[in-house]
């Protein structure tokens, strides 16, 4: 049998013109598509999906889009590095050019620009968006002949993936690319590139003129490349037109930010309210019937109590969880986002951020990971500094399940001025308080340690195009196993271990003698290794409304935030002899201090605990993936530090307030 | 007569790229040749951003501080 052989295809094309959709349709990978610039800032690479026949194996790279070869920001940077294969390792066999039909020109001229560097001979050229089938064989035979590369027009969104692979196949992939001239580029560009000797294939040019008057003779050779060529139908970028008349008006502008914002919210409660009931009481009920038939003991305890008290009241959350992703993909597909950013730049702008930062904190709203990782598209480091630092204070989905928990049981769902739901108002409020602290913090940055110009803000505003539903719900639908995963094996792990500390060592048999049921459970809680440290940091979180079981849950939330209720869940689970509460919600609302028997939730304690959550940065991935992109320590431990002297500043005023 | 006088709805040209400014890198990345017709869109309150339209197919903001430093002439002064 033949070895089998491997050829790579890296896939460089404009911002935005559909190279993850591309990439995804290929691979059957799931990368992140939405309709605005910057959403992949690092590689991606994977096998394509119908590799079987043994002919050979297509390694497909999906890279961050650029405008032109002169890098300027991070993630632009990683494409220039890959295309020049900077690092020497295995190179490419292709250069898989990726054409905006929508923006042909523009985007004819970075492929002009990548065809000189790399030659005619090891690219391809492939035009996405031409939806309407315009791109008709003889355009297509009249591109090739100008070009002098193959061209496939394909629409990234409904192609089959069997025609784009039988293109690429029938594609010479026996040699390895190689740059065929040096490639020009400004010493600020040269920032953006990993540290090295690159000379043998770049040229620093000292004079910025000269490098863009490259870029214009390539833009004017694409226009002469495209001459007679039909334009693309004009009628998406009427109704562009039309909708920004509204969305983007001085009035109407801000009223539609801000309501389509509170619709997210308000559905999250409304919609994925009734399904959260349903999981609950599945997960009540499953948890009930399996405990009937276990014999009392450490053992039954460990599944009720532990188990299904722990991960179960996690799990009831995937509802939201999915809702929340659901929405977001619909709206970022939409191409609103990017407009979202033109309404939010004069309010950024004053906090000393450039309107670019809007979109990492976007991110910021699913999970600060991805946010961080998307403030390589901001050029100015200071600028992206100021925007990473202050992420994690963005709401992400983490604290979902301790936000619904706490406004569900404690903020009763009545209408107020009107026409808001109480609930969704208060989560609407923890989110704005989130987002506004960000931006305070960003701001005393900008004046303080990261002082300096802000950089030029220029966003490309996409047209705008239907939402795939069938990519909403892939995109939900990830997000919820990601989710599940995380509840199986992280929460499921630590709520074993926190039913362990909470059980051992077994009290002294002595101390219960004589005692009610109740009271011996909760002895033994208080005597456990969970009770003996809870009531060590006591003292601490007592200013705060907190008695140690939430305290407990506090600590063991920063490993992860939803460790919180999972947590909670089966401390309560285990005080909570006779089961007569099912519900965590119940369980919350039962609980009572030791020593005045008065509940410990009241609407203070419920609201310091949610402010805490606002403020802290309860998170190892989130500390670990800042380690990795600011390359240490240093800017992890001062954000875990500002934001935990937040949390707990702000919980202690809540609470002075409220009881 | 640099951009950010223009009125909403005003077609102009772009002016020469004589200055080697950041702005003009970006511009011509986008695909903006000097003499170019554009069309200023929207302008958002409060000096906010711009919202400019180029050809038939690219749409984008900018912002007032970037559309300062961009000159244009009448697309009557053409002739």
């Amino acid at each position: 049998m033949l070895q089998q052989v491997t050829a790579t295809l890296l896939l460089v094309g404009f911002p935005n013109a559909g190279k993850s959709t591309f990439f995804n349709l290929l691979t059957g990978g799931n990368r992140k598509v939405s309709n605005y610039s910057g959403i992949t800032v690092d590689m991606g690479k994977a096998d394509i999906k119908s590799d079987k026949d043994g002919d050979i194996r297509l390694k497909l790279v999906d890279l961050p889009g650029i405008y032109n070869l002169v890098p300027s920001s991070l993630d632009e940077g990683v494409t220039v590095k890959a295309l020049l294969n900077l690092e020497g390792k295995d190179g490419a066999q292709k250069v898989l050019l990726l054409l905006d039909w929508q923006r042909v020109e523009a985007s004819m001229s970075l492929a002009l620009a990548v065809k000189d560097i790399v030659g005619a001979e090891n690219i391809a050229i492939i035009i996405n968006k031409d939806d309407l089938g315009e791109i008709d064989p003889t355009r297509r035979a009249e591109l090739e002949k100008k070009i002098g590369a193959r061209v496939l027009p394909i629409s990234a969104l409904n192609a089959s993936s069997k025609t784009v692979e039988a293109f690429i196949r029938s594609l010479d992939l026996s040699s390895q690319v190689e740059t065929v001239k040096k490639l020009q580029i400004t010493k600020e560009a040269h920032e953006f590139l990993p540290a090295g000797d690159h000379s043998a294939k770049i040229e620093v040019i000292e004079d910025t003129k000269q490098i863009t008057d490259l870029i214009n003779w390539y833009h004017m050779k694409a226009r002469d490349v495209l001459g007679s060529l039909s334009r693309p139908n004009d009628a998406k970028a009427l109704l562009t037109q039309k909708i920004d008349r509204f969305v983007l008006n001085p009035w109407l502008g801000g009223i539609i930010f801000a309501a389509i914002f509170y619709f997210i919210f308000d559905a999250i409660y409304t919609w994925a309210g009734p399904a959260m009931d349903l999981s609950e009481s599945v997960i009540v009920t499953v948890g009930e019937l399996i405990g009937n038939y276990l014999p009392e003991g450490h053992f039954k305890s460990l599944i009720v109590d532990g188990i299904f008290g722990g991960v179960g009241g996690v799990v009831v959350f995937l509802p939201q969880i999915m809702a929340l992703f659901f929405l977001l993909s619909l709206l970022e597909q939409s191409g609103y986002i990017a407009r979202a950013a033109v309404v939010t730049d004069r309010i950024m702008g004053v906090f000393g951020l450039n309107g670019k930062a809007f979109l990492p904190y976007m991110s910021g709203f699913a999970c600060a990971i991805p946010g961080i990782m998307a403030t390589r598209t901001i050029p100015n480091p200071r600028e992206r500094y100021a925007t990473l630092m202050t992420i994690p204070l963005i709401t992400c989905s983490a604290r979902l399940p301790v936000y619904i928990l706490l406004i569900g049981t404690f903020v009763p769902a009545t209408t107020v001025f009107g026409i808001f739901n109480a609930q969704a108002l208060s989560f609407f409020f923890l989110y704005f308080l989130g987002s506004f602290a960000a931006l305070i913090i960003a701001k005393l940055l900008r004046l303080s340690y990261f002082k300096g110009e802000t950089g030029n803000f220029i966003i490309d505003l996409p047209l705008y195009q239907r939402p795939s539903l069938k990519t909403a719900f892939k995109q939900s639908w990830k997000k919820g196993k990601t989710f599940l995963t995380k509840a199986g094996t992280i929460i499921l792990g630590l709520s074993i271990l926190i039913w362990i500390l909470s059980t051992f060592p077994s009290p002294n048999p002595e101390l219960l003698e004589g005692k009610s049921p109740e009271e011996q459970a909760g002895i033994s809680l208080q005597q456990s290794m969970l009770g003996t440290m809870g009531r060590t940091i006591e003292p601490v979180i007592k200013p705060i409304g907190m008695d140690w079981k939430i305290g407990v849950g506090m600590l063991v939330a920063f490993g992860a935030r939803e460790l919180f209720v999972s947590a909670i869940g089966t401390i309560y689970s285990l005080g909570d002899v006779d089961e007569e509460s099912s519900s965590l919600r119940e369980k919350l609302l039962a609980e009572t201090w030791a020593d005045t028997g008065k509940p410990v939730y009241t609407l203070a304690t419920a609201w310091s605990i949610l402010i805490f959550f606002v403020f802290s940065l309860q998170c190892t991935s989130t500390l670990a993936i800042l380690r990795r992109e600011t390359g240490g320590w240093k800017i992890p431990i001062i954000m875990f530090s500002y934001m935990g002297l937040l949390a707990y500043g702000g919980a202690f005023v809540a609470y002075r307030l409220l009881s | 007569m640099t951009l950010n006088e223009i009125n909403v709805g005003q077609t102009v040209l772009l002016d020469d790229f004589s200055q080697s400014q950041p702005v003009y890198f970006k511009l011509i990345s986008l695909g903006l040749l000097p003499g170019d017709p554009i069309i200023v869109m929207g302008k958002a309150p409060f000096g906010g951003p711009i919202s400019i339209k180029h050809g038939s197919e690219t749409f984008f903001a900018l912002r007032r501080s970037e559309a300062l430093q961009i000159h244009v002439k009448n697309y009557a002064s053409k002739i």
